[in-house]
């Protein structure tokens, strides 16, 4: 009776690992994790450090599909080409997100208002830069616009710190 | 029992394998109130939640409040339009930049040359980082103008500028009682943002040109850009030798905040002597090459 029992036991402890693995092998939203970089100019490095060779520029919006992990770093899938990008150039980075909408809503909230969700789509935006440029037309955002619009070429900057002994 | 097995699989694995992958569906939205009224009962409901949040900015915004804060700068300030010279600023700046807490930010890091002879640096929130002609003249070599550098990307890296906005600023258009702030913030909640706004670049500016970090922040900085410059290959007590020059200096910021003597020998102990590396000779013609 005993052994019987056991034996059922072990069946159900079975189909329970079973069932959980069909949850790993087919987790939600597919096998791999897509991110979407945040930042511009960003590169895919062949190594996760910045002074490894680049591999490839990937644009602002471009969409990766992750890796694996490896401290700040994270390797991706990009047009068929594999590299590493740091966290910070991918949206929200793995962190929480932050923002002045959580400061004007108040932080995460289990109950949304309408009136949060109007307000979900403010904070700093482009729209209010233009609100402020119309405010204050003395400010000279033209150089600021020239100051970064100059972009230094990658291997251009690997060729100086090499010269300089600098890593 | 043995058909019960497949069944019991299948009864745990489904509802983990879809349970995922409910599509959310669209709720009903109320009529749509005024503005105004939207932005006076927000800054109702938000205003006491406004203090625990207040210095969480995207780095988006961060970029947007930076851009405004150099926009002032330049308006005060003419650029040094010099390509070769500010190529060579950028690449030391981001030779640094890159071995910081953070080594990237929304747009990147960008460096410019102010065509002023005073002695001054600026950090602008997001990764602007404008330099005078009068400083980098002081500084003798590639390493202390990398120091320089450094120092003020570790102010970015740590968003010293972005702290320096006054909690007051972040709760007063938030805690403004409703139809009041309504009132006061003529286009409702655009309105109040862009009012923030101005405040936030009024107080960034302020610290950049004015009253200067706090003691702790520029500590911190020293701190922060003494490893940049260990990690990055520059001799690390070049910060220790520009800031010597600096604090026998009458111009800029620096007349009125000039580092104290305390400040430079915490720098020294950080910065221990290191001894010369084979490529330093290069950096130095490099620089001498430059024309600021």
């Amino acid at each position: 009776m005993n052994r019987r029992r056991r034996g059922r036991l072990s069946r159900v402890g079975a189909a329970l690992l079973l069932g959980a693995m069909s949850f790993l092998i087919f987790p939600a939203g597919g096998w791999s994790q897509n991110l979407t970089v945040s930042l511009s100019n960003q590169q895919l490095y062949s190594q996760p450090s910045f002074t490894s060779p680049p591999v490839m520029p990937v644009p602002q919006g471009a969409q990766v599909s992750l890796v694996s992990r490896q401290g700040d770093w994270m390797q991706v899938d990009y047009q068929g080409k594999r590299g590493w990008l740091h966290k910070a150039a991918v949206a929200g980075g793995g962190s929480p997100a932050s923002g002045l909408p959580a400061l004007l809503g108040g932080g995460p909230v289990r109950q949304t208002t309408h009136d949060e969700v109007a307000l979900a789509g403010k904070g700093f935006t482009p729209e209010v830069e233009a609100g402020f440029r119309q405010k204050n037309p003395g400010l000279n955002y033209a150089q600021v616009d020239e100051v970064e619009r100059l972009q230094v070429d990658p291997a251009k900057l690997q060729a100086f710190l090499q010269e300089g002994g600098l890593n | 029992m043995r058909r019960f097995i497949p069944v019991l699989t299948l009864a745990v694995g489904l509802p983990l394998m879809v349970g995922f992958n409910i599509p959310s569906l669209p709720l009903p939205s109320p009529p749509l109130p005024s503005q105004a009224q939207k932005a006076a009962e927000v800054v109702t409901k938000t205003g006491t939640k406004a203090v625990q949040a207040s210095r969480s900015l995207s780095d988006a915004e961060e970029y947007y409040l930076g851009r405004a804060v150099a926009a002032r700068l330049l308006a005060r300030y003419p650029l040094y339009r010099n390509p070769e010279a500010t190529l060579y600023v950028n690449q030391v700046g981001l030779a640094v930049a890159r071995k910081s807490s953070r080594p990237t930010t929304y747009r990147g890091y960008h460096f410019a040359i102010l065509d002023s002879q005073e002695p001054n640096a600026f950090a602008c929130p997001g990764g602007l980082i404008l330099v005078t002609r009068g400083l980098i003249r002081m500084c003798a070599t590639e390493d202390e103008l990398a120091a320089v550098l450094a120092h003020e990307v570790a102010h970015v890296a740590r968003k010293d500028g972005v702290n320096s906005i006054s909690q007051a600023r972040w709760s007063e258009v938030l805690t403004t009682a409703g139809a009041e702030a309504a009132r006061q913030y003529g286009g409702g909640v655009a309105g109040a943002v862009l009012n923030l706004f101005e405040g936030a670049v009024e107080d960034v500016f302020r610290t950049l040109v004015v009253t200067g970090y706090s003691r702790q922040a520029e500590e911190a900085a020293d701190k922060e850009a003494v490893s940049m410059l260990s990690r990055a290959g520059y001799q690390p007590q070049a910060l220790a030798a520009v800031l010597g020059k600096i604090s026998g200096t009458s111009g800029g910021m620096f007349r009125t905040h000039p580092p104290s003597s305390e400040r430079l020998a915490r720098v020294k102990t950080l910065a221990r002597e290191s001894s010369p590396g084979p490529k330093d000779k290069v950096r130095a013609e490099r620089f001498q090459r430059v024309k600021f």
